[in-house]
């Protein structure tokens, strides 16, 4: 027994870069070695809501795509921004893509790219891409007034009046769905606040993991429809593409996400381990002082 | 023959590794790619607010591109002549090509906004923080800041967080029994959780009691933002590692085991040379 403890508490006390090692290599492992280990993906209330809820709109609903992040949080959000135009394109809804981040004109136009070649969807036909607009609340509030005073053109320049699918936009009302893809402020807040409250559209969001706690009340309260959680939200959305996307006869290659979820639970596992382990080691030493002294 | 996207993972990998060999020591390869960072970002946010911001929705309001002819008025005449000195300043007297201000105005608005003189004038007036002798002229700029920020979101934040929400705290006796429980927790954890934050009365007997009960669920709270804070700091690092395995390939001429070796080797020179590992590290 007190062998098992003397294990216990050394490994709670190793040097921090011997854990930095493991945690690596638990990362490592799984993304070299995919079929070592293999862990299903079980989707969660919160995602199948966004999926359902995107599901119902009809072909050739107006839905606008917000990029709010950049690429430090890419691996959480952009397997979903892929996600969803994928889905979104499948479905023959018309995208219209803004970003209240200034990095956001890079995912922007990186996703449409990816998913152009997957579909048979072309500019100003299925989707259009406005880019960045500087001032975060600001810019919302005045797309619910006028859409014409925060964007004359898009992000290639050309004039919005001569954009056949801004033909019948002028506010935010006339939106289908508005969706954030949000890693801060402004983001998934702002547009409930001074968006899609006040204009009464149905609103979604997918959104960086150390921000769920602050947006969950939010969809509790139905003021969001369903919420992606980082990376975990990113591969069961995935997986409802591509389930959905399989009974419609399309085959595509799988998401990002999904092939990154073993990493995530095989270090989580290990970060969970070394936490009990550092917990035993803290209090087998606090005793031993206090029955030293 | 390099190409640009070959250069592009080359510069990827070994700024990744610079930032990931602070787990081993803040050492010169991680303080050299934190400053290129800091100053990449700082000039990026500037470059993007002056042609993404002032430079559209001011400059392009104050002297936007419209039509000129003979009929054009004295004041517009006068008005765009400010505008060509600006120029010449920008253009350091003709030297440079013109591209801030180009002929004729700015293209996508088609009116003269002469209210937009406001915020060019406070804009001013923050700069002049610089000088020291009229540098109190920037309080007038923050006071309007401060003034519309609050007063722009105080409705939104009102009815949007705090009405919405104590709606939402209301339990729903005509739900079935998982809901209606569900609901009491809500409850229950929104009225201790603010008798915690209730200072007017000390916190003994019940009141005591009811703040302790807060403070659990607070720490449930805490405990989920940590939770999920793990969660996204480990899913950074799958991007990074998953980046860094992307360009080991022959592809990318094996740039991730190449800049590996390299910087584990400076490393050790760095430590051996009696300059690394300052302090102990142990996890107690």
């Amino acid at each position: 027994m007190n062998r098992i403890k003397n294990i216990l508490v050394s490994l709670g006390s190793l040097d921090r870069r011997v854990i930095f090692i493991i945690v690596g290599l638990s990362v490592l492992i799984p993304l070299l070695k995919p079929d070592w280990v293999s862990l299903p993906i079980k989707n969660k209330a919160h995602s199948q809501r966004v999926f359902d809820e995107l599901n119902l709109l009809e072909p050739n609903s107006k839905v606008l795509l917000s990029f709010d992040y950049g690429p430090s949080t890419m691996p959480e959000i952009h397997p979903m921004a892929i996600a969803l135009l994928r889905h979104m394109f499948a479905k023959n809804i018309k995208v219209y893509g803004i970003a209240l981040w200034d990095t956001g004109n890079f995912m922007s136009t990186d996703a449409f790219s990816q998913v152009s070649k997957e579909f048979e969807i072309a500019y100003d036909k299925d989707y259009v891409n406005l880019g960045y607009k500087p001032g975060g609340e600001a810019v919302i509030q005045g797309l619910t007034s006028d859409f014409r005073t925060k964007y004359k053109s898009d992000l290639s320049g050309n004039n919005i009046d001569h954009l056949l699918l801004m033909k019948n936009v002028n506010n935010l009302e006339d939106f289908d769905f508005v969706i954030s893809l949000s890693a801060g402020d402004p983001g998934s807040k702002q547009w409930v606040q001074f968006g899609t409250d006040p204009s009464n559209i149905p609103f979604t969001t997918g959104c960086t993991s150390i921000q769920v706690t602050d947006i969950i009340p939010y969809v509790e309260n139905n003021q969001i429809l369903g919420i992606l959680e980082g990376m975990p939200g990113a591969a069961e959305y995935e997986s409802l593409v591509e389930t959905e996307l399989h009974t419609m006869g399309v085959s595509l290659t799988p998401g990002k996400a999904s092939s990154m979820m073993s990493a995530q639970s095989i270090a989580h596992i290990v970060i969970v381990l070394f936490i009990i382990f550092g917990n035993i080691s803290y209090f087998s030493r606090r005793r031993e002082d206090r029955n030293n002294s | 023959m390099i190409s640009l996207e070959i250069f592009g993972a080359w510069l990827a990998v070994l700024l990744t590794l610079c930032i990931l060999s602070f787990l081993y020591d803040d050492n010169p390869f991680y303080k050299a790619a934190e400053h290129l960072y800091i100053g990449m970002s700082a000039g990026y946010a500037l470059v993007m607010a002056f042609w993404q911001g002032v430079r559209p929705n001011l400059f392009g309001r104050l002297w936007p591109q419209i039509p000129t002819d003979e009929n054009s008025s004295l004041f517009q005449t006068i008005w765009y002549s400010i505008y060509d000195f600006f120029n010449l300043i920008t253009t350091g007297f003709g030297i440079f090509d013109r591209s801030i201000f180009p002929e004729g105005g700015i293209p996508e608005y088609d009116e003269i906004k002469l209210i937009y003189l406001i915020p060019f004038i406070l804009g001013i007036f923050m700069l002049l923080r610089l000088v020291p002798k009229v540098g109190w002229l920037a309080r007038w700029a923050i006071a309007y800041i401060v003034g519309m920020a609050a007063g722009l979101r105080f409705y939104r934040y009102l009815t949007s967080d705090i009405l919405a929400q104590i709606q939402a705290s209301a339990v729903d006796f005509s739900l079935d029994w998982v809901g209606v429980i569900n609901g009491l927790i809500l409850f229950i954890g929104t009225l201790t959780g603010l008798v915690y934050f209730f200072f007017s009365s000390e916190h003994k007997g019940s009141i005591g009691t009811l703040s302790k009960i807060g403070i659990y669920f607070l720490m449930i709270k805490f405990g989920a933002s940590f939770g999920y804070a793990v969660m996204g700091r480990i899913s950074l690092l799958i991007g990074r590692i998953d980046e860094l395995k992307q360009f080991s390939t022959s592809e990318y001429h094996y740039a991730t085991p190449i800049l590996s070796i390299f910087i584990i080797i400076c490393l050790a020179i760095w430590t051996f040379a009696g300059k690394g590992v300052s302090r102990e590290h142990s996890v107690s």
